[in-house]
């Protein structure tokens, strides 16, 4: 029984300490917006939503034309390309290496949209008129979780231009290789 | 036939064969929804939602979908490679990379909350 007392109580004082800090991040969230700002919320709230309810429809409209194109260029290109060159005995480590980090990265910009999206519709479900910190508190999150989905959009345009220079290098390798046996 | 066995087992078998139409039917309702459990848990956490704009309030943007599929050029996986397939397949994936990058999705910083909210002459009162 004594043994367990020992880790016990630590977990317990663990508990409470971490208790403590959340209590304290979300009172500083909490007290982050001035009174002021807080009138501001509520006397513009429906205005706000609305606003919010359209970046909502245009974001999720976004997110299919773009996703739409974004998984066409790994499968209807990349991989097939891939596949052609493979199929040929040729060297494809550079390219497949690429268009690995691409759909690595496309997997990255589906769950983050996910977690933004799911983000938004709490925000847009909260009452501002009542609740104006928990929507300002939303919207701050929601705002770092449209970051985070650009940063995975601005990921997936750069490996488009790695895959470009893959090409690249891939056409020179296979120059230099036709050439060697023309000769 | 053991008779002071009997009354117990015609006991037992009657109740379920009184209740076996109840039975059937709680099962069923119980398992139909667990399915449908199951399938809202995959709809919602697949992503599949996200995607989804058949739901209301998207009424809007419904016609706006483009059918990227149609205009993707469909590069083939065999065959045997050449300078023109490769100069080809550089060209097709060029053009498609400069239609991505025009559109330049989910830039700028419409959440930025002083231009939402504390600079919106809408919630200003301005």
């Amino acid at each position: 029984m004594k043994a367990f007392a020992r880790p016990v109580i630590i977990c317990v004082g663990l508990a409470i300490i971490l208790s403590g800090v959340l209590l304290l991040k979300v009172a500083a969230q909490n007290n982050a917006i001035t009174p002021q700002q807080i009138e501001q919320i509520r006397s513009g709230c429906s205005p706000l939503k609305n606003t919010l309810n359209q970046l909502h429809v245009s974001d999720a409209l976004l997110r299919v034309n773009m996703g739409q194109r974004y998984e066409l260029m790994l499968t209807k290109l990349m991989d097939r390309f891939n596949s052609r060159v493979s199929s040929n005995n040729l060297n494809n480590t550079g390219l497949v290496f690429v268009s690995g980090s691409y759909n690595t990265a496309l997997d990255a910009f589906r769950s983050d949209y996910i977690l933004y999206e799911e983000q938004m519709s709490a925000t847009i479900n909260i009452d501002c008129t009542n609740q104006p910190s928990e929507f300002y508190d939303a919207i701050v999150l929601a705002q770092t979780k449209r970051s985070q989905v650009y940063s995975d959009v601005a990921k997936l345009n750069n490996l488009i231009d790695q895959y470009e220079s893959a090409v690249n290098q891939f056409e020179k390798d296979y120059q230099f290789i036709a050439g060697k046996i023309a000769d | 036939m053991d008779e002071s066995q009997t009354p117990t087992e015609v006991k037992n078998i009657s109740f379920i064969g009184r209740h076996r139409f109840m039975l059937f039917i709680t099962l069923s309702v119980s398992v139909a929804i667990t399915i449908v459990g199951v399938s809202m848990y995959i709809y919602s956490s697949s992503g599949a939602a996200q995607l989804d704009l058949s739901r209301p309030g998207y009424v809007s943007v419904r016609d706006q979908v483009t059918n990227s599929t149609s205009e993707f050029p469909n590069y083939p996986n065999n065959g045997p490679i050449s300078q023109s397939d490769i100069d080809n397949f550089k060209s097709l994936y060029s053009q498609q990379a400069q239609k991505i990058k025009l559109v330049d999705a989910f830039s700028g910083d419409p959440l930025n909350l002083d231009s939402l909210v504390f600079s919106n002459p809408a919630t200003t009162g301005q």
